[in-house]
């Protein structure tokens, strides 16, 4: 009976976020008790979910749940139905296997990044995205926060449409020696038509983005990778309605990139109001940009 | 198992020349949802074939790293008869994702939509990438409005003549309107129909019945886009039934097979043309 006292000693704080209020599906009949919908992240590592993490869902979901687990768009694993007397139980056993409540409310959100195996990865991004998530997940904001990495120009995780977007890039280096005759492969490649022919060689021009299209494509080695770095979005947003952010730094390094998320953020705690005509929802991050400008909403707020 | 350029569906190139990731996708009994049996098969994969960790994406499949080639055939064997298939990859329709039949905010489950969608044409051959999401509301969580198809579930309310009680939970947050569209002034309700994006959500708390629900339909919103160059999808039509939403989705795409020049994603095409293409 010793298992049993070690079991009671532990004990829980209820977590502030992740245990969002849920509604029975229509195809189940039960009546008169409260359930709740569990969005579970996995921790320290917030991308990827490790084998024994699944078996751990696999049995939550079995003995606490519907059965079901909701893949959310943001890395989170939502665990529908638990019944409110089971909520405990349930959440010791996810704390165990290392997932942890979170991603939700008006907080920083899941950090987002792009998985590590991808081969198109400029610059990987997983290691920052632990950073943010240790220093900044789940901190309590005026409105929700998300912030999302991408390795490439590609941008799978959406940077463009989240208030903090940090995008991998690279500039491109035009080589001395000439190209081959008639050589158009990394004109042909570019989405942007930011190479130009010039003499015997090619001239970048200032419609690039920096996605390094042309330097997978070039077959002779004329194009080279000078040097890579982040570019940092700010304000964006996606819902109810779309907004994409606003560039702010590019070629920034790692801890630059790290002292303008928490820049942003210290920011924003101080900055943002109420919506107009509103007193209970405070402004997103990009509503605020666009109140202040970005540069005056990126000043260092008043100590 | 669909192949094109050698390549078979589901299956990336990994960042170790002789590994690749496996996307994996549900298509029964549900696509946005995982059932345990299915979590407890992909947990076995990874742990057998793969590196012990699985990724997951953002449109609701899992990818299993660093699986040799020769072992594809035995995988898929094993996936056989889970509702589980490889796929989402390439120049296909991707898995169609919807948002969480239990959010509280839901005008209508879309789940059981992106399921039926998914049987009927998921893995299907498209000029370009092609994105279907579904969100049950104006929120839209899975990004309707970047999608090349977003569809959004919408409520409409009426006031009926059963007594207001003047509780006000339909005003307040947090399960009140969200978006202020409702007002309480001087005893009397008032509702502003600019700022109603018609999620039906005052109804649920609704006791008396005084709010109800009128109908029910969905808007599409065609042309977006993420990723490189990434563009907001346009106003397309609005259907009344789900009936009706499946049969205009099959004719988009449809159309879209059609008129679209390989390499072309829709929202290619709408940027430059505009919706036309669409209405046939």
């Amino acid at each position: 009976m010793s298992m049993e006292r070690e079991e009671m000693s532990f004990d829980l704080e209820m977590p502030s976020v992740g245990v969002i209020k849920g509604v029975l599906a229509k195809d189940i009949e039960v009546v008169g008790e409260k359930v709740v919908n569990l969005r579970t992240c996995a921790r320290p590592y917030r991308n990827i979910y490790s084998v024994a993490q699944l078996r751990t869902i696999k049995n939550v979901i079995e003995r606490y749940g519907s059965g079901k687990v909701h893949l959310s768009p943001r890395h989170n694993l939502e665990i529908p139905e638990v019944r409110q007397k089971d909520l405990d139980r349930a959440l010791k056993e996810l704390y165990i296997a290392g997932l942890f409540p979170g991603g939700a409310g008006t907080s920083v959100r899941n950090i987002f990044t792009c998985p590590h195996w991808c081969p198109k990865a400029v610059r990987p991004v997983q290691e920052l995205g632990m950073m943010v998530s240790a220093n900044f997940a789940d901190r309590d904001m005026p409105n929700k926060v998300t912030v999302s990495f991408a390795g490439c120009s590609n941008a799978c995780s959406r940077p463009q449409n989240t208030d903090i977007g940090v995008i991998a890039v690279g500039r491109v280096g035009t080589g001395s020696s000439g190209c081959p005759d008639g050589c158009t492969e990394c004109i042909e490649a570019c989405p942007f038509g930011a190479i130009e022919r010039a003499g015997r060689g090619v001239r970048i021009n200032d419609k690039c983005i920096y996605c390094l299209r042309c330097v997978d494509a070039c077959t002779d080695g004329m194009l080279t990778v000078e040097e890579t770095g982040f570019r940092v979005l700010i304000g964006g947003k996606e819902g109810s309605t779309v907004r994409f952010g606003a560039e702010y730094a590019v070629f920034a390094g790692d801890f630059e990139v790290l002292e303008i998320i928490e820049r942003a953020l210290s920011s924003y705690l101080k900055k943002a109001e109420f919506r107009p005509g509103s007193a209970k929802k405070k402004e997103r991050l990009g509503e605020v940009v666009e109140r202040l400008g970005l540069e005056e909403f990126m000043k260092a707020p008043p100590a | 198992m669909t192949e094109k350029n050698g390549d078979r569906a589901g299956v990336v190139q990994g960042r170790l020349k002789d590994r690749v990731v496996l996307r994996i996708r549900a298509f029964e009994p549900y696509s946005s949802e995982f059932t345990s049996e299915q979590i407890g098969v992909i947990a076995d994969i990874a742990e057998k074939y793969g590196s012990g960790v699985v990724h997951v994406t953002p449109r609701q499949t899992v990818e299993i790293p660093d699986i040799e080639r020769s072992t594809l055939s035995e995988i898929e064997n094993l996936l056989d008869g889970h509702g589980l298939v490889p796929g989402s990859t390439g120049r296909y329709l991707r898995n169609v994702i919807a948002c969480s039949r239990w959010c509280l905010y839901n005008a209508v489950p879309v789940s059981d939509l992106a399921a039926r969608l998914n049987n009927l044409h998921a893995g299907r051959i498209l000029p370009g990438k092609t994105d279907i999401s579904l969100s049950g509301c104006d929120f839209s969580c899975v990004r309707s409005r970047t999608s090349d198809i977003g569809v959004i579930a919408r409520a409409e309310i009426e006031l009926t003549d059963k007594e207001c009680k003047k509780c006000s939970l339909c005003v307040k947050a947090p399960l009140g309107c969200q978006v202020d569209a409702i007002s309480l002034s001087e005893g009397e309700l008032a509702i502003d129909a600019d700022k109603c994006v018609r999620c039906g959500f005052c109804s649920n708390v609704c006791r008396p019945g005084t709010i109800r629900v009128k109908s029910t339909s969905f808007d599409i919103y065609a042309g977006g886009r993420g990723g490189m160059r990434p563009r907001e999808a346009v106003f397309h039509k609005n259907v009344g039934s789900e009936e009706a939403l499946i049969e205009e989705i099959g004719a988009m795409l449809q159309r879209y097979a059609e008129y679209g020049r390989e390499g072309d994603r829709m929202a290619d095409i709408i940027e430059k043309e505009g919706t036309g293409f669409l209405e046939g």
